[in-house]
C-alpha cells in the first residue's frame, strides 16, 4: 500500500459516518465515498495531498452524491430529494464513527459473508475490485454481493449511527465474530495469490486493532486482538513450500516474538477485567502454546481446562476437538479418544473430527482403524495442503515401522 | 464455500436448454414444463441478485470435442466423446454459498426430468 492510498483509506469511516450523518442514504454515501477516494488516487499523486484530505474527501463524495441523486431521480422527486441533501450541517465526524459502522455492517439480517465485504468496503476502503480479489470472486459477484447487502440495510431500516449503547454490546459482538471470519479466511487460504492473503490478514488486525481502540475496556475486543496477533506470530512456521507444517513440528525460532509479546500482554491485560468470553480464552489458549519453548514442554493441563472453560462459553465441535487433543496429552489418547466417541454419529461428515480421531488411534498404536480414520478426513477435507498432510500421514503409517 | 454444480444431460439433438430436447421433459404436461423452466429462471436470477453465481456456461455436442491422452510415450489426439456413456456433461454453474445446505438447496431447484444434476465441493 502505497502512502496516499493508506491516507485515504484510513479517512473512509470518518467520511462516510460524516456524509451519512449529513445527508442518511447510507447505500448511496458508500458509492459517493468509493467514488471520492478514486478521484484521490488520481490526483493527490499528481498535485500532492489536499491540507485537510477529511474535509476534501467529504467534498468530493458530497458532489458525487448530489450529481448521483440528480442523473437518477425523476425531475420531480430530484427536486425534492436535491432540497433534502441540501438540509445540512456540518459534515461532524467522531471517534466512534469506525465502531458505529462496522456495526452497521455486521447488522444480524446480513449473512456472515457480506458483513465482511461490506465492512472491507465501507470502514477499510476497499475497492469492491480487492475485495472480490481477496475472496476469490469474479469483481461482478462481489459488486452485486454488496449491492445487495446494502439494499438489505435500507429495507431493515438500519441507521447510522448504530445502536442503543445497551444493545452496543450484542453488536460488537458479531462484528468480533466477522472480524475473526475474515481472519480465518484469510490466514487458512491455500490458493490465489499470496499477496492477497497478506492483505487480508492485515485488514483482520487492523479492524481488531480498531475494536480495541474504539473501547479498550472490553476485555473481549483485547482477547480477539491477542489471539489474532498470537496465531499471525506463527504465520511464517506454518507451511513449508506450500506443505501444512503442525504445531508440533514447527520451528520455533521462527515465531514473531514481538507479536507473541504484544499478544500476551494484551491478555494478560484482559482476563482480569472479567467477564472471561471466547475470544480471551482462544486467545489464552494460545498464548500457551506461543509461551512453550519445545512442544513437550506445553503446559497441557492448563490448555485442557482452558478448552474446558471455553466449552462452557462456546460450545462447538472444534472446542470439543482441542480439548480431546489436550486431555491425550495429560492422560493419554484413550482418555482423548473416549471423549470423541459421543460425537461420531452426529459429525460424520467433519474431517477434523476423523483428522483428531486417526491421530489419537495412531498414538494408541491402533494402526489400522488409524489409517481408517485419516483417509476418511483426507477425503472429507476441502483445502488441498490438508489433504495433502493427510494423505502424507495415512501414506506413512501405511509402511509398518523399522 | 465454492461448489460446481454439474449438468449431465443427452439432448437429441445436442442443444439448449436441454429441457427443450430431452424426452423426459417434453412428455411432462405443459404447466409442469412451464413450472420447471419458470424455476430454473428463479434460482438462476436469485444466484446473480444474491451475488453467489460466479459463471456458468453451456457446453458443445460432446461428439465436437477432441481427446488428448498420452499412449507409447507421445501424445495421441483423437475425437470425441469422451465417454459413450448414457449422459455427457452439458453445462456447469460455479457458485459461492454460505452453506453446504444452501448449495443443495440451489441444485435441488437446478434438477429436472431426464438428465443428472451433480453437486461438487470446490477445494482451495
Amino acid at each position: 500500500m502505497d502512502e496516499w492510498e493508506d491516507v485515504w483509506r484510513r479517512q473512509t469511516p470518518h467520511v462516510l459516518a460524516a456524509l451519512v450523518r449529513r445527508h442518511g442514504r447510507f447505500a448511496d454515501c458508500e458509492d459517493a465515498v468509493q467514488e471520492a477516494m478514486f478521484a484521490a488516487s488520481v490526483q493527490w499523486p499528481r498535485e500532492g495531498a489536499p491540507r485537510d484530505p477529511r474535509g476534501w474527501l467529504v467534498r468530493v463524495a458530497s458532489r458525487r452524491l448530489i450529481d448521483q441523486v440528480r442523473s437518477e431521480a425523476s425531475r420531480w422527486a430530484r427536486e425534492e430529494r436535491l432540497a433534502q441533501l441540501r438540509e445540512t450541517g456540518p459534515a461532524r465526524s467522531t471517534d466512534d464513527d469506525p465502531l458505529h459502522l462496522m456495526i452497521l455492517c455486521c447488522h444480524p439480517a446480513l449473512t456472515k459473508a457480506s458483513q465482511v465485504a461490506l465492512m472491507l468496503r465501507a470502514v477499510g476502503g476497499l475497492t469492491t475490485s480487492e475485495v472480490a480479489a481477496g475472496f476469490l470472486v469474479p469483481e461482478s459477484t462481489m459488486a452485486q454481493r454488496i449491492s445487495r447487502a446494502k439494499a438489505t440495510l435500507t429495507r431493515h431500516g438500519a441507521t447510522f449511527p448504530a445502536p442503543a449503547p445497551q444493545e452496543e454490546a450484542t453488536r460488537m459482538a458479531a462484528v468480533r465474530h466477522a472480524v475473526a471470519l475474515l481472519y480465518t479466511e484469510a490466514h487458512t487460504r491455500s490458493s490465489g495469490p499470496v499477496i492477497t492473503d497478506a492483505a487480508l490478514t492485515g485488514e483482520a488486525l487492523r479492524l481488531a486493532r480498531e475494536l480495541v481502540r474504539a473501547r479498550p475496556a472490553d476485555p473481549e475486543n483485547l482477547g480477539l486482538l491477542a489471539l489474532l496477533l498470537l496465531t499471525q506470530a506463527r504465520a511464517a512456521s506454518r507451511t513449508d513450500g506450500g506443505e501444512i507444517v503442525p504445531l508440533e513440528q514447527q520451528d520455533r525460532t521462527r515465531w514473531d516474538v514481538g507479536r507473541i509479546a504484544e499478544g500476551v500482554a494484551l491478555i494478560e491485560a484482559a482476563l482480569p477485567v472479567g467477564p472471561v468470553g471466547e475470544f480471551q480464552l482462544q486467545a489464552a489458549i494460545a498464548a500457551v502454546h506461543a509461551e512453550a519453548r519445545t512442544w513437550p514442554d506445553t503446559d497441557w493441563t492448563q490448555i485442557a481446562e482452558l478448552y474446558r472453560l471455553l466449552d462452557a462459553v462456546a460450545p462447538s465441535l472444534s472446542v470439543t476437538l482441542g480439548r480431546s487433543a489436550a486431555l491425550a496429552r495429560v492422560h493419554g489418547p484413550d482418555a482423548g479418544l473416549a471423549t470423541l466417541d459421543p460425537l461420531a454419529s452426529r459429525h460424520a461428515r467433519s474431517h477434523r473430527l476423523q483428522a483428531v480421531r486417526g491421530h489419537l488411534l495412531a498414538e494408541a498404536g491402533r494402526r489400522e482403524e488409524a489409517v481408517a480414520a485419516l483417509t476418511e478426513a483426507a477425503r472429507l477435507t476441502r483445502s488441498i495442503p490438508e489433504q495433502r498432510y493427510l494423505n502424507r500421514v495415512v501414506a506413512n503409517l501405511a509402511v509398518p515401522g523399522p | 464455500m465454492k461448489y460446481l454444480i454439474l449438468i449431465h444431460s443427452n439432448p437429441r439433438p445436442w442443444g439448449h436448454p436441454t429441457g427443450d430436447y430431452l424426452p423426459e421433459f417434453q412428455d411432462q404436461p405443459a404447466e409442469v414444463r412451464e413450472r420447471l423452466n419458470a424455476e430454473f429462471e428463479e434460482v438462476l436470477t436469485e444466484l446473480q441478485n444474491r451475488g453467489e453465481l460466479i459463471t456458468g456456461e453451456a457446453l458443445g455436442d460432446p461428439t465436437s470435442s477432441r481427446l488428448f491422452r498420452w499412449q507409447d510415450g507421445e501424445r495421441l489426439v483423437t475425437d470425441g466423446p469422451y465417454a459413450e456413456g448414457k449422459e455427457h456433461l452439458a453445462g456447469f454453474f460455479l457458485i459461492d454459498v454460505e452453506s453446504h445446505a444452501r448449495a443443495e438447496e440451489v441444485t435441488h431447484r437446478f434438477s429436472g426430468p431426464g438428465e443428472t444434476t451433480e453437486l461438487r465441493p470446490v477445494m482451495s
